[in-house]
Order: structure tokens, then sequence, then C-alpha cells
């Protein structure tokens, strides 16, 4: 058995939402506490996200999906998750001794969640979900990176999930058992990984063909009335809005160019693969507006000095014309 | 099309016809693109002027160079815990550029340095480099002898050669205003260099012998 033998772990069960006594009194009470979609099906969630939050990297980005469902008063537990992803890029940097000579820009990248970031409580050490999240993420950058053009240098993209988006509505997990485990939050994940990630790249100025940023559609089987169950399409889905998710892709999508450099699919789509990578891609494109929208805004920031300067030069210029005239 | 004052990576900024990519630019599909996010500088490069006069015939009028500057330099600040935490500017050495570099470790074929600062920029990290023996001085190169020229602990100027093997940048100081530029004596002094291969304490007088650098 591979676990961590050096620090306290918890229960490998996880720690499970408090059962109170009224959802065992009233059968009716715990799907009452049910989340539903309250945004349209081309709606996202709402993002927040700031780059150079990590004064030590020379990269960094946070973003934050909080949950777009209204607070319920009834019950302390909330709705649903909200999804917050910390990144850090360190380097370029000069590579260990050890590592052989690369033309090209060597890039490492480190998915975690935090212990306290899912319902069920993640280890210390990287496990499988983590690494394989970590090779989507590389494979999302690779496509973006210019790696020329910093030979003999690695660098580390660090991404810590402090708060991951789950399968599903917590209420099922214990009754249905058809939303967790299905791993419908890892899309979202993934998604979020990619934008923050590149978010950081760019502050940190590695140079990059295009902003690239990650976007998720899911077909979701609504089952309202009684048993006539209609498949909608929608965009960026939150896993516990949902009773039952059918498929969902993630994509990492260069809008400029048109071009996905990761696209991660899961579910029984049937015929609608290409409507739904659609789907996904223009899910992608909202989301690149957010990151296009702070990244001008903190390069305004940070070159306000020169640009400044240079608008002053500019306008003696002006004036150098007017006196002359 | 007017450039934008801000560009993000994968911002079109022109076609290549009415302009020349430069640093921090690249081209796809014939059109210039950004690919650092900072502001749009275009100039009409006066270094390029001769290599562009030379094909004068197939461009009738000098293009200009598009580039995007990089954030201004931190070297004022060193980051919040010291120097390596956060100062410093992401640069890489690259062949032609002008070093400062500590002398780590001498060999009998090379003296290996770390280097500190490219280009008057204070990188974010130390690069590891070489100084082999036929690089020290352009002359007489097989009357050099490595001890006789660098000591360990020397700030040495110097200009990198090549990106060299796995780990070593390549530095040569085969020029007059290249070489050590501070050296301190047995004593734990600093000394002045008197000349070319020779610096001076101040308080014994004692001569080292240095390959010292020119100063300006």
């Amino acid at each position: 058995m591979n676990t961590d033998r050096r620090r306290n772990n918890a229960p490998a069960g996880g720690t499970t939402a408090p059962v109170f006594a009224r959802t065992i009194r009233e059968p009716g009470y715990l799907q009452s506490l049910r989340p539903s979609r309250s945004r349209g099906l081309n709606e996202l969630r709402r993002i927040f996200l700031q780059t150079s939050i990590i004064p030590s990297a020379s990269g960094s980005a946070y973003l934050e999906i909080p949950s777009s469902s209204a607070p319920v008063t009834l019950t302390l537990i909330p709705p649903t998750s909200s999804l917050k992803i910390t990144a850090s890029v360190q380097g370029p940097k000069p590579l260990p001794r050890s590592a052989p000579f690369s033309p090209s820009l060597l890039l490492t990248t480190t998915v975690k969640f935090a212990p306290f970031a899912t319902r069920n409580r993640r280890g210390y050490i990287r496990d499988t979900t983590e690494r394989d999240l970590g090779v989507h993420l590389e494979t999302a950058l690779r496509g973006v990176i210019i790696g020329e053009r910093w030979p003999k240098s690695g660098v580390e993209v660090v991404v810590t999930i402090l708060e991951g988006d789950e399968d599903g509505w917590w209420g099922d997990s214990g009754s249905e058992g058809s939303a967790s485990g299905s791993g419908w939050g890892l899309l979202n994940v993934l998604a979020g990984c990619i934008t923050v990630v590149s978010a950081a790249i760019t502050d940190a100025g590695i140079d990059c063909v295009d902003v690239v940023t990650g976007g998720v559609a899911a077909i979701a089987r609504t089952s309202d009335s009684g048993n006539s169950k209609v498949v909608a399409r929608l965009l960026d889905p939150c896993p516990a809005e949902h009773k039952e998710i059918v498929a969902a892709c993630a994509v990492a999508y260069l809008a400029s160019r048109d071009e996905i450099t990761e696209i991660w699919m899961k579910g029984d789509c049937g015929q609608d693969t290409d409507a739904l990578t659609e789907g996904a891609t223009h899910s992608a494109v909202g989301s690149l507006a957010v990151v296009k929208e702070v990244l001008l805004e903190a390069l305004q920031a940070k070159f306000q000095g020169q640009l400044e300067a240079s608008e002053g030069s500019l306008k003696r210029k002006v004036g150098d014309v007017d006196m002359t005239g | 099309m007017s450039l934008p004052a801000l560009a993000l990576p994968g911002q079109l900024l022109g076609h290549t016809d009415k302009y020349l990519p430069g640093p921090g630019t690249h081209i796809h599909e014939q059109q210039i693109y950004a690919s650092i996010a900072g502001p749009v500088l275009s100039s009409p490069s006066p270094s390029r002027s001769a290599q562009t006069t030379s094909n004068a015939s197939t461009k009738s009028k000098l293009v200009p160079l598009l580039s995007i500057s990089r954030p201004p330099n931190t070297t004022s600040d060193p980051g919040i815990l010291g120097t390596g935490s956060g100062g410093g500017a992401p640069i890489l050495p690259e062949v032609d550029s002008v070093v400062l570099a500590r002398i780590t470790r001498l060999g009998p074929r090379f003296a290996t340095c770390e280097i500190l600062v490219i280009n008057s920029t204070v990188c974010r990290e130390a690069f590891q480099g070489q100084i082999r023996r036929e690089d020290i001085r352009a002359t007489e190169k097989d009357k050099i002898k490595i001890e006789e020229s660098f000591r360990v602990g020397d700030l040495v100027r110097g200009t990198v050669i090549s990106l060299g093997d796995q780990s070593n940048y390549y530095v040569a100081t085969d020029r007059n205003e290249f070489g050590v530029v501070m050296a301190r004596s047995e004593e734990g002094r600093l000394m002045y260099p008197v000349s070319w291969r020779e610096f001076r304490d101040p308080v014994t007088g004692r001569g080292e012998s240095r390959k010292a650098a020119k100063p300006f």
C-alpha cells in the first residue's frame, strides 16, 4: 500500500458532510436543498483573476470561480463548491547540473490539490489524478510556449488547487453514486488550471504564441418532468447543479489561431463530439475575455511610467511642431 | 492599420512587408504577432540600415522594426527576501553579451565562474560559466597560466562566446577591456590594477598577477 508514513493522515474514507436528523425524518427535505442551474445554458460562471500575487515568483496568478447558486439559508453546507486555483511560474532558470543539454525550454508542471481542497480529504503526496492533471496541463502549454527562445533553461509551473470543483452534489454522494467518482469536476479544474497558468506565464514574460484558455462544455440529462429525459448541451457545467451529466469535454484553445492544444473528453457523447468540442471552445473564448482584461490592466499598471514617458515625449514633439509653426 | 499601445501574446501587429520582427514578436503565416505582453515599440532601427540597403532592390523603403519591450529593469529592487527572491530579470546569457562573473574554481585547463550580471542586468539566478585557458587573452596563448590570471573570488568582466555544453556557458576575456575588475589580495584587501597583468595591494605594496581589465 502506497501510503504517506511521515505524517498524521486523515481517515482514509475522508470526511463527509454532516447528516442532520431532519434529512432522515423528512425524505423530501434533502432534495429541496438541491441546487439548480440559475444561469443560461450558454452563460459562464463569473471569474475572478489576478496576476502577480507571489512576489518571489517570476509570474503568478490566482483564479476564483465562485459558486453561482444562491446561498441556502436552511443549512450551513454551501450548495455547490467554488473553484480556487493559484499558479506560480519559476524561471526561466538554469538547468540543474545533471540535466543534459537542451536547445529549448524545459517545462515542468506540478499540479497539487491542497489537502482541504475537496470534500474527500487529499493526501500530501501527489496521487495519480494530480499527476494526470499535470500531464494534461503540460500538453496544453507545450503548444503555446515558444521554447526555442530560452535555450538551456527550465521553467517550473506549480499549480495549487485550494478548492476544487466536486464531481456531483454532496447530497447524492451516499445514495445514488452516479455522479460521484465520475470525475466531472476534474474537467473544470483542468480548464481553470489552463486559464490561470496562461495568465501566470504571460505575467512571467515567457514567449507564447497566443493566450491559451481552458473551457468546458457538457451534455446533461434533466429529468424534471417525470421520466421524460431531456438532454441539454451547456457551457461551463457546475456538476453539483446537474443530476446527471452524460458527457463533458475540456479544451485548451488558442482563440486567435483557432487551434486546440489539449482536449479531454469523458462520458458518452454519441454523435455529438464536434458540437461538444465547439461548445468547449466557446466557453474558452468566454474566459479569454476575462484573462485579456486582467492582463491589460496589470500591464498598464506595470508600464505606467514608461507609457507616460513616451506620451510625454510625444507631447513635447507636438509642442515643438507648434512652436516652429 | 495602426499599432496598439499595449499588446498581448497572439495579437496581430502587422504584415511582414511593412515591418521587421524584433524581440518579443514572432511570425505566423507572413504576419507579425506579439509573443509577450508589453508596450509595442516601432523603431526605424539604424543598426539594420546597412542590411536593408543591401536588399534595397527588393524593398523600396526602410521598414521599421517592431518590438515589444519587457518590464523595466528592476536592478534597484532586490526582492522582498534579498537577491534571488523576485528581484532581477528573467534573462539568459547570449553569445556576445557582456557579463560580470565571479571566479569560483580554478582548474588546470579552465576557471569556473558564476555569471551574475548580463548586459548590466542583474540575473535572478547565477549561471555556471567557464573560462578556458586559451580564451583568457588573445596573445601568447600558449604561455597563459590560469593561476597567474585569476584567483577564486575575483570579479571578472567577459563576453559569452558560446552557450557551451550541458552545464557551462563559455566566457572569454581576450580583449583589453575584459579581465579582472575587482580582486582582493592574500590579506583580503581590495587591490588596484597597475598594468594589464598586475594588481597591487594598497597597504603592503605587494603585486599579484592577474589578467586585468582596462579601466574605462
